[in-house]
């Protein structure tokens, strides 16, 4: 048995206010997906930063990248900040030797979206794709 | 000539502010600003700025019964307008004032700079903001604008209005 599926994938269901996580490593899929804007977003996210830093130290880089889906409606600043830490764990990932992408998913027409993964592209060291969908699609 | 300009209040609120009321009122004008054709990029300005708002008085506000916080939303022909009011200590008027007015006095590259280094190297509040609240609504709007109101002799009523303009989205 792997590092990885000793770990186990991690699994928060959605809230009006809080996102659906889903950190599968078997897979090699982390997704972030919905509304985040909690009240306190330390709180709320200290769980998630803290098994991902139990990740990577567990973590033995393989060739197959690991890939970090993005995919939010409403986030307030705080959650904003809290996304920076997240992308700079994976920055740690791929120091160790890991390759990794982040995927900004927004919708097309969706322009404030866009700006708000252009600057967290500038801002992370990682592959960061923005990815544009129209709406229903997956 | 006088051009008219039609008023139209879309959305109103006045009572108590939780995390259970929020996600609500978030729900809500989602889908009004929706029903008013407001294109997404504005819409996502305007529903992000008053989550700003309104979670600045959940953690803030004086809760006072007698004086409830408030969330307007108005329509015009020139764009929308969000106005969001709260009791606070008389004695937090003076940080207030002089927070806001050193805010509106910066330009708009000064203001993305300081947004950026508060999201890449500021602290948490004690309660989980990112103190970036009013920074953020500032720098989503066209037009922004406060009052600190007397109510008595501990308390004020704090004001603050972030208008949209349409034409900037057409």
């Amino acid at each position: 048995m792997s590092d990885l599926t000793t770990l186990g994938k991690l699994e928060i269901e959605p809230t009006f206010t809080t996102p659906k996580i889903t950190f599968d490593p078997d897979a090699r899929r982390f997704v972030l997906e919905g509304n985040s804007y909690p009240e306190n977003s330390l709180k709320f996210y200290g769980p998630v930063l803290e098994w991902l830093k139990r990740f990577i130290e567990r973590h033995t880089p393989s060739p197959e990248p690991l890939v970090f889906e993005v995919r939010l409606e409403y986030f307030n600043t705080s959650t904003a900040k809290v996304l920076l830490d997240l992308f700079r764990n994976f920055e740690v990932l791929q120091e160790k030797g890991q390759p990794v992408q982040i995927r900004w998913i927004f919708l097309e027409e969706d322009t404030e979206m866009e700006d708000a993964g252009l600057d967290y592209q500038a801002a992370v060291k990682v592959p960061f794709e923005l990815v544009a969908i129209n709406e229903g699609q997956t | 000539m006088t051009v008219s300009s039609e008023y139209r209040v879309l959305y109103h609120h006045e009572g108590p502010l939780d995390m259970e009321v929020l996600p609500l009122i978030v729900r809500d004008l989602d889908k009004l600003l929706a029903t008013e054709s407001i294109r997404p990029p504005l819409r996502r300005k305007i529903v992000s700025s008053l989550i700003e708002l309104a979670q600045n008085i959940i953690r803030y506000a004086v809760q006072s019964e007698a004086h409830p916080p408030s969330l307007l939303i108005t329509r015009t022909d020139k764009g929308i307008t969000l106005a969001a009011r709260n009791l606070v200590y008389y004695s937090q008027e003076i940080f207030l004032q002089s927070y806001l007015q050193s805010l509106t006095q910066l330009s708009r590259p000064e203001l993305e700079a300081l947004h950026h280094n508060t999201l890449t190297t500021g602290s948490f509040s004690d309660s989980g903001g990112a103190n970036l609240g009013l920074v953020e609504v500032l720098f989503k709007c066209d037009e922004f604008s406060y009052e600190l109101t007397p109510v008595d002799e501990l308390h004020t009523w704090f004001t603050v209005k972030a208008s949209f303009f349409l034409q900037n989205y057409e």
